[in-house]
């Protein structure tokens, strides 16, 4: 019973949108209907809650479990207590999000949508002002972009920009693959494994393929629609970070040319789904969207109008306006660089990380424990002779 | 005060319901003098508890110890039995309660009837016997199980054709096949309800979808296939009559279940899991028996004990909810279950050839329409006065044993004196009055 005991940690959990955790009897009906919980080793999710209950937080951080659940919400349909168990894994892994972040901006966050909303339009403003205080010239008889806010320099922006990110959310990572590996044991995992495992974390970065394995409740459609949100997500990505020196020109191809089709698909892939989860959390139509904390809804609209005035940048440029081109795409990173900046290292958008990054280490461990086993083997054997 | 008719009366004390509660209030208040009669709506006094095997944790055959109260009620001077009796209302007024009761038709003149069951083997009309829970079958004139009482024949006129067979069996000409139902009116200064409970539907969590097979079973199904003079006379599962070799016991299957509305303890059935298991053990030693549960909750005198007896016993007891069960093979069933306290592979689906599902206890009857008397949140009747826990929201009602709430026999025998005992200070303290106001009246005419 090492490790660091929190008598509030349901408490906690509950400030991160844990519902009823303390209705639990621990009768395991979850466990049986949950369709990830063989995954787990045992337990899945009652032991969770189980941990939260006991106050246990050490062996919380310390476990990857949180990060099976799609919330299909079987557990919560079929729970006798109605203790909400699929709630409580949400709210874990908003929990643990937090408890990755060693800035605490995460945690802070989470608890208080205000804060998030202020750092927001801090950040957002401070962009405003880069383009009042650095704008270039503006052409007013055509469109050009370039000329008003010049493609290296915004380029440069957007490397330092993910740099930055990149720092906070590989911090997260290290502690989370510290803690969940075993703070000294990892270090007698041979670094080959650490390796072979590699490819498991992109194959579930860009498929999330686990997903289908999650339960009844429209699984199979929502995974779609998710993949469908990632691969827009990814694609703008690449164009805005890697491709930009190619993406925005001043000069107008026709409307099939790559970089033109791309950004539509991008765009399309991003507005779709956001638009028919913010409907399906406003109606509550499915499990996973009966409770909607406030982090859940500021990412949703953070990224529908990052995407809506993407758009309408085109839009305008195309059409030929040059004012409110200029405009509106700084309207557009106004919106864009804060909800990166906030969401990606310190709310729900950091399940990019994470969630891949868990499912790899779980195949580090059973490697490393298949490792282990292997080697014992025959050392019992000799000690039997 | 003084009967006007035939179909009125006075009593000190109406008593509702017969069963175990019913008849220690009846018997206790009786012994005192007070005059009472007992309301049972079945043919028969006695209750859930005359139809169990044994009891725990003595194992005490419970015939053997409810048949001496029932006999002792019938044949008090001061108990009158209405059997076959329902109530219709209850109003309180100023000189005490008004009972209107239906004595159902039960086409038999029960002064006539002598209970010599000769009307009962010449019928050839058969249905399932509810005392037995549907497992045997019952002739449409019959009494209605052995040692019930009064030991008179009911004629079931949903299943009887008219042949007449019983007519001519009969040697005192006791049926009556045109005897109609009749309204009687107690007045009655107390009354007790001891209403008792139910048991809610085995099919109720739609989780337990082999619910429909028949060989998943209620507890009180488990009672009759154990009980000495029960339908099979030993124990077999009810599909093919195999004799089980695997019987589960799925704990909370029926309480401590918001998503079915009973959200509470039903408070018995971890004892009558563990005795029903035990008393299996004893019948077929070799079968593997397997008790799943959240909690026990072994609170009584003795309770404990019993339970560590039933461990030591070789019965298995597995802490986990059963969240599915499903029919396997036709007759087999497989239930899903996590292991809670094994570290690895918890989550298993084990097969066996008969499961008892731990039905909610809910209440029996409702009084809220046809008289004042409140029932709480869970449906029992509210016992709003917590240092008094046998009185009700109205003055002079009172009420015992499982109508309150889920109980065990002897919880309600307890209770059911309490009641009694309340009943009786109720009552001695209106003759008091009376006694008074009389005296008053007389020295004002002086």
């Amino acid at each position: 019973m090492a490790g660091k005991f929190n008598p509030d940690l349901h408490l906690d959990i509950t400030g991160f949108g844990g519902k009823d955790i303390d209705m639990c009897m621990n009768c395991g009906t979850c466990t049986t209907i949950c369709p990830m919980s063989e995954d787990s080793g045992g337990g899945f999710p009652r032991r969770v809650i189980r941990l939260i209950q006991t106050g246990q937080q050490s062996k919380l951080e310390e476990t990857l479990d949180p990060w099976l659940c799609y919330y299909c919400g079987d557990c919560t349909t079929n729970c006798p207590r109605q203790a909400n168990p699929a709630e409580t894994m949400m709210a874990s892994r908003r929990y643990l999000t937090a408890r990755y972040d060693f800035t605490g901006l995460a945690k802070l966050f989470y608890k208080s949508a205000v804060a998030e909303i202020l750092a927001i339009i801090l950040v957002g403003l401070f962009v405003t002002g880069l383009f009042v205080a650095f704008h270039g010239p503006m052409v007013l008889n055509k469109v050009e972009l370039n000329t008003f806010a010049p493609v290296h320099a915004v380029e440069l922006g957007d490397w330092i920009m993910a740099a930055v990110l990149s720092f906070f959310l590989l911090a997260g990572a290290a502690r989370m693959t510290w803690w969940t590996l075993g703070r000294k044991k990892m270090f007698r995992i041979s670094p080959l494994i650490f390796i072979q495992q590699i490819p498991v974390f992109f194959v579930h970065l860009f498929t999330q393929k686990r997903w289908k394995k999650c339960g009844s409740h429209h699984s199979g459609i929502r995974w779609m629609k998710h993949l469908l949100l990632v691969s827009g997500y990814l694609s703008m990505l690449t164009l805005v970070l890697i491709l930009l020196r190619w993406f925005q020109t001043d000069k107008i191809y026709p409307f099939y040319y790559p970089q033109r089709l791309w950004g539509y698909y991008a765009t399309i892939a991003l507005l779709y789904p956001t638009v028919d989860f913010m409907i399906s959390r406003w109606r509550r139509k499915e499990p996973i969207h009966l409770f909607s904390e406030a982090s859940d809804w500021i990412f949703l609209v953070m990224l529908f109008l990052t995407a809506l005035t993407g758009i309408m940048v085109n839009i305008f440029r195309v059409g030929g306006l040059p004012m409110a081109t200029y405009l509106i795409y700084v309207i557009h990173l106004s919106i864009a660089v804060p909800m990166l900046v906030v969401e990606v290292p310190f709310s729900k958008w950091s399940h990019i990380m994470y969630r891949p990054l868990s499912i790899y280490l779980y195949g580090v461990k059973q490697a490393a424990t298949r490792a282990n086993r292997a080697a014992d083997e025959p050392a019992s054997e000799k000690v039997a002779a | 005060m003084i009967a006007t008719a035939d179909n009125e009366r006075h009593k000190d004390a109406v008593i509702i319901g017969g069963g175990i509660a019913g008849l220690q209030s009846a018997l206790d208040l009786a012994d005192q003098g007070y005059k009472v009669a007992v309301v049972e709506r079945q043919a028969s006094i006695g209750g859930r508890m005359i139809s169990l095997s044994k009891v725990y944790p003595t194992l005490d055959c419970a015939s053997c110890i409810t048949t001496p109260k029932m006999s002792a009620a019938a044949h008090h001077e001061n108990i009158e039995l209405l059997t076959y009796t329902e109530v219709d209302s209850i109003t309180p007024g100023p000189n005490g309660h008004t009972v209107v009761v239906t004595r159902k038709a039960t086409h038999v003149n029960a002064d006539k009837c002598i209970g010599c069951r000769l009307c009962e083997y010449a019928c050839d009309t058969e249905y399932p016997d509810d005392f037995e829970q549907g497992l045997g079958s019952v002739r449409a004139i019959s009494v209605a199980f052995t040692n019930a009482i009064p030991q008179k024949a009911v004629l079931d006129a949903d299943y009887c054709l008219a042949c007449g067979l019983c007519l001519r069996a009969c040697p005192t000409d006791a049926i009556e096949f045109d005897q109609q139902p009749r309204q009687e009116t107690i007045h009655a200064d107390v009354v007790i309800v001891a209403s008792g409970f139910q048991l809610n539907a085995l099919t109720i969590k739609p989780q337990y979808s082999a619910a429909q097979n028949q060989n998943v079973i209620s507890p009180l199904t488990l009672e009759r296939l154990l009980a000495p003079h029960g339908p099979y006379g030993r124990v077999l599962r009810p599909s093919d009559g195999k004799i089980p070799e695997s019987i589960a016991f799925v704990q909370c299957a029926g309480s401590r279940d918001q998503s079915i509305g009973v959200p509470y303890c039903s408070r018995v059935c971890c004892m009558y899991a563990i005795k029903q298991a035990m008393l299996l053990s004893g019948s077929l030693p070799t079968a593997d028996i397997t008790i799943y549960y959240m909690d026990i909750r072994a609170f009584g005198k003795g309770y404990e004990q019993f339970y560590q007896n039933a461990k030591a016993m070789g019965i298995n007891f597995v802490r986990g909810k059963v969240s599915k069960i499903d029919s396997v093979d036709k007759d087999d069933l497989l239930v899903h279950v996590e292991y809670t306290e094994e570290p690895q592979d918890c989550v298993r689906k084990q097969r066996h050839d008969m499961v008892v599902l731990a039905q909610g206890m809910i209440p029996q009857w409702n009084p809220t329409s046809f008289s004042p008397v409140q029932i709480g949140s869970d449906g029992f009747v509210a016992t709003p006065d917590s240092v008094s826990p046998c009185t009700t929201n109205v003055p002079g009602i009172f009420v015992a044993g499982a109508a309150a709430g889920p109980k065990d026999i002897v919880d309600s025998i307890a209770e059911a004196g309490a009641a009694a005992m309340e009943a009786g200070r109720y009552l001695s303290k209106r003759a008091h009055l009376d006694h008074t106001a009389r005296t008053v009246a007389l020295e004002l005419i002086a």
